[in-house]
Formats: structure tokens, C-alpha cells, sequence
């Protein structure tokens, strides 16, 4: 179990202002979709709070120690980090893959990647390379590579959002079904799936958190609508959420 | 395994091939003989000059070999070479300075000093630039790399002209600036060995990390690198290897360029067994490149960077095509 939090986060690039003075405290359980409209922020805090990017002001505190005091592989043991995009430089092949993202540990438990490898079903793909994937076969090797360390913290830039809807949702599933003592934060740009699989919903706008809560308290803020600039129609279905959203008066 | 068989033979061949190969074709009966200790010219021949210059050639293209390997997988660049980062431009001006300066040490000494002293010189001098406009990323010193050899090559141009006169002849800095390896004595031969085996080591202690750094730049951090300084490390250990490369060889055109690639098709992209083989690939070719530039026109001697220019140019001509393509 481990927590995330940021203080009074600021990353200000090129005059423009990407963070302004972000609070938020994640975990150090369970499952957080982060939500918000384009250029809200939210690619910008993931990266700050895995320590890619450095704040312009304010800090991140992972348990009870700030992140910038952690070392490297301190650092890439305890929070994995999903991006939006991932092309590797090389051609590798799969098990080079999760054999690149198992190294990163130094205490890896025996088996991981055996297992690590028949969770994403990749054992009859260890030896194909990355060109000759698909997109879904692809976020399967990465999720691999990521989970295969098992990180007490995820942090997931919406890995899936150019998969078609079946893979979609088995990537969704696989970071919120984890094991019950781990983080997954998830940034999630359909929203049906945000407060249909995820515990916790914070919305993003403007570099600032507007709304953070439960999803199915969360669910009927009218925040929601204002951070998107759409009126939502909210329907209920039998196993979750469906938001329709108009533009009109 | 069988692949690396496969290359440690054609290396002895092509070290043989270059052994009979010069003005005075030996056949491979000559060399049994001579290394059987046999004292007649022939043997001496083979023994004191052909065998190594031969040798020297192999070390050159290893290390050219592992130079490319190193550059291409710090700047992700299939396209990128050795000579990139100005360290060509500063062992060029370096060698320059021994060739026509006079000066109180033997010339045989001074120049492979002055050559890795430009090479190191310049490419710490691309990193100091790239921190000072505060990029010290790939793209970063690329650009500040190639700034400096712009810069260097000038210098030289104008060393050559200013300095040179009737006693110092322009033929002998050309002929060093289009690459060719000297023959050395069996003790510098020795050295040669023990700084290319030097760093043969040092490059494999990279490899694990140039594959973390292979994945981009945030997947890299992601995985707890520290990029922007093993990124720096990464340059100054390749410019190590291509500095000793172009004390010994001259500047030698596309080596470093053809070599990783054609070892990435024999062994894959990781780099644990990337360097060897880059290693073998460029000591095969050089090895073969030398034999030719020693044999095609007797008496004379083509300078072996124009042959590995001819032969490569079109390799390169070939990649960018099918990159483009791809």
C-alpha cells in the first residue's frame, strides 16, 4: 500500500500555465479515474507525479517521503507509469519487452514473468516483434512490462483510448482489477467507463482539480458539465453509466 | 551460437585474405611459414609489416564498430554515426596540428595524442554547449554536434593553408584526414589490442541501459533512468572508443554507420549482443577494406576511407530508402 499526493503543484512551460497550484491525494488503495477536457492537465500531472516531468513549483509525496528524495529504482519500483503513446526505437521482441520492464526491479519475485506473460496472454507471442503486432497485442506487451514489477502505484495515461471498445475494456479492466492493496490512477477519456469501472472520479480543469469523489456520488455534479462546456444527459443502465452530452441551450 | 561461429570465421578469413593481399600477392602457405617461424624476406615481410597492419586494420573497424553501435543507440538514430558529434572534426584538427606543427616529440607519438585529444576536446565542448543552451537531450547536442564540426573543419582548412609549405606536404594531412591505418610495431599493436578490448568492456557496461533508453525518453525515466545524464556518460564513452579508433585509423567514412546495422540483422537490437557483433562486423570490414586499398592499384595506395566511402555510400543511400519507405 503506498499513497500519492501533490502539494500545491505548478508547471508553468513557454508562458503557458499547465498545473496551477494542484492539490490532490490518491490512495492508497483502490481504483481513481481522472477526467477533464483537453488541456486540463491531466497528461501533465501523471507525468509529474511518476517524477518524468519536474514541477515548477509545490511538491509530490509518495507514502510518507517526497519523490524527489527518492532514488531512480526506488522511484520505477513503486510507481508504474503507462503513456498515452509508446513506440520503442527498436524493434523488439515481446519477451525482450517484459524482460526490459522486469529488470527495472531488483527484487522481482520468482515467476513474475512467467506470469506476467500468461495474464496478458503473450506466451505464444514471445518471440514476434513489435512491427508485426497489433494494437491490441501491443497494449497487452505494455501492460505486461509496466505490471510485471506488480508497482504499489499506477498511474496510466488512458493507454487504450485508440483500441477498438473490446480491447478497450479488457486494458480498463486489467488496471482496476488489481490486486486489492494496489493503486491504479487512470486518466480516462470516455467518460461512461470513468464512473462505470472506477471507485473514484476527480475532475481536471484548467490545471486545477474542480470535482473529486466517489463515482456514484460524482455521477450528478453539474461540474462535470461546466469543465466539459456540454450539458450531459445522464442515463442509468444495468451495469453502469451512459453520459450523452449535447452542446445546446 | 551460430552466428557469432559464423562471424569469428570470416574475421579469421578476412584476416588471412589481408595477410596475402598488397603489391606482393602471399598465398596462405606463405603465412603457415611465416608464423612457423621461418626468417626468410617473405616471412619478415608478413611477420614485421603485413600481419600487423592487418591486425591494426581489425582493431580500427572493431572499434568503429562499437563507436556506432554506442551513438546509434544514444540517439535512437539508425542514421546516426560517429563522427557526428565533432569528435571526427577534432581528431581532423588535432592530427593537423601534429602533421605540420613542429614539435619536440616523435611525430608517431604525437599524432594519435593530438587526435584523441581533439576528439575528446570537441565532444566535451558539444556537451558544454548543449548545457549551457540548456538541451542536453539527443537533439540538443545533434545540433550543437554538428556546429562544432562546421567550426572545426574551418579551423583545419586554415591550419592547412597557413601552415603548410614545401618542407610539410598537404598530401600527408590529406592522406590521414581520408583515413588509412599505419602499420604499427608489435608492442603499439599490443596497445591497440589492450584499448580495444578497454573498450569492448566499457561499452558493454552501457548496454543494459541503452536498451531501457531505446524505449523513449519517458518510458526511460519511467524505468528509473536518468536519462539526461546517462544520455551524456553514453557520448563521452563513444567518443572514447571512435577518439582511439581515429588516433590508429584515420577518419574511416560509414563504418561506424553500416556496422550496427548489419549486425542488428544477425543478432537483433539488444545491446548486450549488439556490441560484439557490431565489433566483428566492422573489424571484418575493414579488415577487407584495408586488403583493398592496398592491393587494387600496385604500387600506390588508395587512402582506405575512400574505399569504405564508395562502398558505404550506397549502403547508406539504401537505408534511407527503405526507412523512408517504412
Amino acid at each position: 500500500m503506498m499513497s500519492i499526493a501533490a502539494k500545491d503543484l505548478s508547471v508553468r512551460r513557454n508562458g503557458a500555465t499547465l498545473l496551477d497550484g494542484l492539490s490532490l491525494s490518491l490512495g492508497p488503495i483502490g481504483s481513481i479515474a481522472v477526467i477533464g477536457p483537453n488541456g486540463a492537465g491531466k497528461s501533465t500531472l501523471l507525468k509529474v507525479l511518476t517524477g518524468i516531468d519536474k514541477p515548477t513549483a509545490g511538491s509530490v509525496h509518495v507514502g510518507d517521503r517526497d519523490l524527489a528524495s527518492l532514488s531512480n529504482a526506488q522511484r520505477a519500483n513503486t510507481i508504474g507509469y503507462l503513456p498515452q503513446y509508446f513506440e520503442p526505437h527498436w524493434d523488439l521482441s515481446v519477451a525482450e519487452l517484459v524482460r526490459l520492464g522486469a529488470d527495472r526491479s531488483d527484487r522481482l519475485a520468482a515467476g513474475a514473468i512467467e506470469a506476467a506473460t500468461e495474464k496478458f496472454e503473450l506466451m505464444h507471442l514471445a518471440r514476434r516483434r513489435w512491427s508485426t503486432l497489433s494494437g491490441g497485442e501491443r497494449a497487452r506487451v505494455l501492460l505486461a512490462a509496466v505490471l510485471v514489477v506488480d508497482p504499489p502505484v499506477l498511474l496510466a495515461d488512458e493507454p487504450a483510448a485508440s483500441l477498438d471498445i473490446r480491447h478497450r475494456l479488457d486494458v480498463i479492466r486489467a488496471l482496476t482489477l488489481r490486486r486489492p492493496d494496489r493503486l491504479s490512477v487512470v486518466v480516462v477519456h470516455d467518460l461512461d467507463l470513468a464512473f462505470t469501472f472506477f471507485e473514484r472520479v476527480v475532475v481536471i480543469d484548467r490545471g486545477k482539480v474542480v470535482a473529486d469523489g466517489p463515482a456514484k456520488s460524482l455521477i450528478d455534479d453539474r461540474r462535470i458539465d461546466e469543465a466539459f462546456s456540454v450539458r450531459f444527459d445522464r442515463l442509468k443502465t444495468p451495469d453502469g453509466w451512459l453520459l450523452r452530452a449535447s452542446t445546446g441551450p | 551460437m551460430r552466428v557469432w561461429l559464423l562471424l569469428i570465421l570470416a574475421l579469421l578469413l578476412s584476416i588471412v585474405i589481408g595477410a596475402a593481399a598488397g603489391h606482393d600477392w602471399m598465398s596462405p602457405a606463405d603465412l603457415v611459414r611465416a608464423l612457423a617461424g621461418d626468417t626468410d624476406l617473405r616471412s619478415r615481410l608478413l611477420i614485421d609489416w603485413r600481419l600487423p597492419r592487418v591486425l591494426a586494420a581489425a582493431c580500427v573497424g572493431a572499434l568503429l564498430g562499437l563507436g556506432g553501435t554506442v551513438f546509434q543507440g544514444v540517439f535512437r538514430n539508425p542514421l546516426a554515426e560517429p563522427y557526428l558529434l565533432g569528435s571526427a572534426g577534432g581528431a581532423a584538427l588535432g592530427a593537423t596540428v601534429a602533421l605540420l606543427v613542429p614539435l619536440a616529440a616523435p611525430q608517431s607519438f604525437v599524432l594519435p595524442v593530438l587526435a584523441f585529444a581533439g576528439a575528446w576536446g570537441a565532444t566535451m565542448l558539444v556537451i558544454g554547449i548543449s548545457r549551457v543552451a540548456g538541451a542536453v537531450d539527443a537533439a540538443g547536442m545533434l545540433l550543437a554536434g554538428v556546429a562544432v564540426a562546421a567550426v572545426l573543419g574551418a579551423l583545419r582548412s586554415f591550419l592547412m593553408l597557413a601552415l603548410s609549405d614545401e618542407t610539410v606536404s598537404l598530401q600527408i594531412v590529406l592522406s590521414w584526414v581520408l583515413g588509412g591505418v599505419q602499420t604499427p610495431t608489435w608492442p603499439i599493436l599490443g596497445l591497440l589490442a589492450a584499448i580495444s578490448i578497454a573498450c569492448l568492456v566499457l561499452t558493454l557496461l552501457l548496454a543494459g541501459r541503452l536498451d531501457v533508453l531505446g524505449l523513449g525518453e519517458t518510458m526511460a525515466i519511467a524505468f528509473g533512468l536518468n536519462v539526461n545524464r546517462f544520455i551524456a556518460f553514453a557520448v563521452l564513452a563513444g567518443s572514447v572508443v571512435v577518439a582511439a579508433a581515429v588516433a590508429f585509423g584515420g577518419l574511416v567514412a560509414f563504418v561506424g554507420l553500416a556496422s550496427p546495422h548489419i549486425a542488428r540483422w544477425l543478432v537483433g537490437p539488444l545491446h548486450r549482443p549488439l556490441l560484439p557483433a557490431s565489433a566483428l562486423v566492422g573489424a571484418i570490414v575493414v579488415t577487407l577494406a584495408d586488403a583493398i586499398a592496398r592491393s587494387a592499384v600496385p604500387p600506390a595506395e588508395i587512402p582506405l576511407g575512400l574505399v569504405t566511402a564508395v562502398a558505404g555510400g550506397p549502403f547508406f543511400i539504401l537505408l534511407l530508402a527503405r526507412r523512408l519507405r517504412t
